[in-house]
Formats: structure tokens, sequence, C-alpha cells
């Protein structure tokens, strides 16, 4: 049967703009030929022709259509080759795919969320969204680490949410250079100074799997049920429509089912977090 | 400042203790005040006082032979540090040094083990604190370490 779209046809998109975030990352701009559109959480395959494909979650605002913004780590063959792209070539876009976030669920909640190294990458798309519903929300704390001042993305993210109304940013560091003068340790380390109401709140954790491991389990010592807790798991993700199996976990399709789960339903699944 | 009851309820870490069991801590302490980039003890010092920041921040870690200070972590309003006091042989495992101007709460740890030996649930409540603490940074160096192994 023919379907009308699909959905291995991906959608054009003009890179316009390449922003360097830090030594290993960088944030590609695109212009999609046709509105194009996603929920906070959800990816998309990304592909270079004649380079491969590879899955990434928008940093931009789920708001905005017409523009979208793919935040880069250069860890491997097709990343490496995305990082010496110039503006003005053609990329193509697959999906969205996956669940995202539930952003009506945190509605009357604290939203407190973790995040580590290139992890701020889906954390900002979530935080644009959020601002997009603040009036309903309690506040938004985010919980910033990185592994020197140079590794922090989006520096002039962390001013503006905490001139934002409802909204807290907190930065760390795993190591301090000369002229850092803020917090030194890791991630968790932020959560000794914030002020949460654990049993009207809901916590998010997006990062590397040992930042979503440790994360998860102070969370889960300061009390936060396994259901208050959402976990962004960034698998290898292929083909986006749970055929292939490159990133099944236990039962889990992590691009069909995932790839946001709260740890009530990950909670016993193998190798979660490697 | 004279250290009370009332100041003792506006700190986290006293949570859940009784009114007499505050005025006793309250009795054992006193508070410090230390200016920007004050060492307030070195790395093997013997230390007699276990202390809660109130304000300001300080930072933590080790020095390697005399060599320089490597910075491991910073301690937020509200933390317990300088936990060995409580426990033999007394001596400090970090530095720490204020980042910011601070003021401290520093409490006797000779008297507050004595206090620990004669009252079960106060002793309790204050060794299940220390050791959550010792539990949250055990935890985060794990995580550091584990940082360092994956990069």
């Amino acid at each position: 049967m023919l379907t009308e779209k699909n959905i291995y046809k991906p959608v054009m998109a003009k890179l316009t703009e390449v922003i360097e975030e830090s030594p290993l990352i960088k944030t590609f701009v695109l212009i999609p030929e046709k509105e194009f559109s996603f929920r906070t959480g959800q990816f998309i395959e990304l592909s270079v022709d004649g380079i491969g494909e590879a899955p990434f979650t928008p940093s931009s605002s789920p708001l905005i259509t017409e523009k979208l913004e793919v935040t880069v780590m250069k860890t491997g063959y097709v990343t490496e080759h995305m990082h010496k792209l110039k503006p003005g070539i053609n990329m193509g876009i697959r999906g969205p795919f996956g669940r995202g976030y539930p952003v009506e669920m945190f509605y009357g909640k604290e939203v407190l969320i973790l995040g580590g190294g290139c992890g701020l990458a889906p954390i900002r798309s979530l935080l644009y969204a959020l601002e997009g519903v603040k009036d309903k929300l309690k506040k938004v704390i985010l919980c910033y680490g990185s592994k020197t001042p140079a590794d922090c993305i989006y520096k002039p993210l962390f001013d503006r949410l905490n001139k934002t109304e409802k909204f807290e940013a907190y930065r760390t560091v795993d190591r301090a250079d000369e002229e850092w003068d803020g917090s030194v340790g890791v991630v968790t380390t932020l959560l000794n100074k914030i002020k949460i109401t654990i049993d009207e709140s809901v916590a998010i954790v997006c990062g590397p799997p040992v930042m979503m491991k440790f994360g998860t389990i102070r969370l889960l010592e300061m009390g936060y049920k396994d259901e208050q807790i959402y976990l962004s798991m960034e698998k290898n993700m292929s083909c986006g429509l749970g055929k292939c199996g490159h990133c099944m976990m236990g039962e889990f399709f992590v691009c069909k089912d995932g790839p946001v789960f709260t740890y009530n339903e990950l909670k016993g699944t193998p190798d979660i977090w490697k | 400042m004279k250290v009370t009851r009332d100041v003792l309820k506006k700190i986290r870490f006293f949570d859940n203790y009784t009114e007499k069991q505050l005025d006793i801590i309250a009795k054992l302490s006193n508070i410090k005040e230390f200016r920007v980039k004050q060492v307030l003890f070195e790395q093997y010092d013997e230390l007699s006082d276990i202390s809660v920041l109130l304000e300001g921040t300080l930072s933590m870690g080790i020095s390697l032979a005399g060599e320089k200070r490597i910075h491991l972590g910073t301690i937020e309003e509200g933390q317990l540090f300088s936990w060995s006091a409580v426990f033999s042989p007394f001596i400090s495992t970090a530095w720490v040094m204020s980042v910011t101007p601070a003021k401290i709460l520093s409490i006797d740890a000779k008297k507050l083990n004595k206090e620990i030996e004669k009252d079960c649930d106060f002793g309790l409540k204050t060794m299940s604190k220390i050791a959550q603490t010792i539990s949250h940074r055990l935890g985060d160096t794990r995580f550091q370490l584990m940082n360092q192994l994956t990069l």
C-alpha cells in the first residue's frame, strides 16, 4: 500500500550558519525547504550527501517551524565530516521520530533539569518549550555540568534564564581553569544548593551515560519517585522506525518508544547506562 | 554573633532536630568569619571543629606532595564540612579555602561526640547526617572518576 509520506525521503534544508559552541561542539542552523515541526525531545536523522546520516535531537525551539538548529558533537565519521561543513550546502532531515517530553504533564509543577556535556542540546529545546508555557509551571531549575569551562555550551543561555521569571540556572565544571570562579564538582553537587519541593516536581536528566546514572541515583536519594524522573536516552538510533534494532534496550526500541522515558519504565532494563 | 536555636533552625542540616537538641548544638557552636581566599585549614591538619557553611562559597581540594592545590569541589551554603573532626584520627582529608567572604558555624567536635554518646536519638540523627554527607562526597568522587575514565 502506498502511503502519503515516504518516511525514508529526507526534507532538504539549507545550512545557513555554523556556530562553534566549544572545541568539539558546533551548532548547525538549517532552513528546511518546507516547514518542519517537532515535539521537544523528539529526534531527527540528519544527513550529508555522500557521507551518511546520524540521529540528533534538535536544540532549537519546537515553536519555530521555519528554522531548525542541531548541535553536533564531533564523535565519529559522520559528525567529523559535519564539522567541516560550511554554510550554503544542503543537508537532509528525516523525522521527527520517537516520543518527546510530555510537557503538558509538567503543568502545575516544579521542573528540575539535570544536564551534562552535549546533553544541553535537547535540554535547550525543552527550555524554549517550557518558556512558552511558563505561566503553567511553578518554576524551572537547570543544573548543568561540563568537564571544563571551555566545554560549556550556550554560555549566554544561563544569564538569560537567570533573568527570566520562574527560571534558575546553575553551572559547574569538573575541572576549573584560572579564570573560573564558579562551582567546581560534578553536576550532582549543584543539587546541594537548590530549593525544590520534591512532591510537586518532576526531574529530567539528559547527558552522558555516567552522568545519567549518577544523576538518577542522587534524585532517588533525594526522594524522587521512579515515575517523577524523565530520562532522555540518546542511544544508537538508526532507522527511527523500530525496525533495524540498533537502538534496542531490553524490550524497547529507543527510536520509537523513546528517546524520552520515565525511570519507572526503564528500571530493571539491562544496560540502560551503557 | 551568638548561636541560638533560631539560628540553627534556618540551616537545612539541622532539619528534624528537636528544640532541646538544637539548644545543645547551639551551646557547642560559634560563628567564624573569613576573608576572601583565606585558608580555613590545610589537608592533614588536626581538626577540632565540624562546620556548616552559613554564607559565601568555599573551595575544597587536595595537595599532592606540597605541589599546587588541586581544586576538587565547591562547598555551598548549608553544606557540612570538616567532618573528620568527629572521627579518629581527626585529621583533615582535604584543604578548604574561602572563595568569597564566608561565615561558618563551627561546632566543637569533642563536645559534640560526648553529646552523641549521651543521647542515642541525637547521636543517630547526627551520625546519619554526617554519613549522608560522606556518602554524597564518595558518590561524587566516583562520578568524577568515571568521567575521567570515560574521556
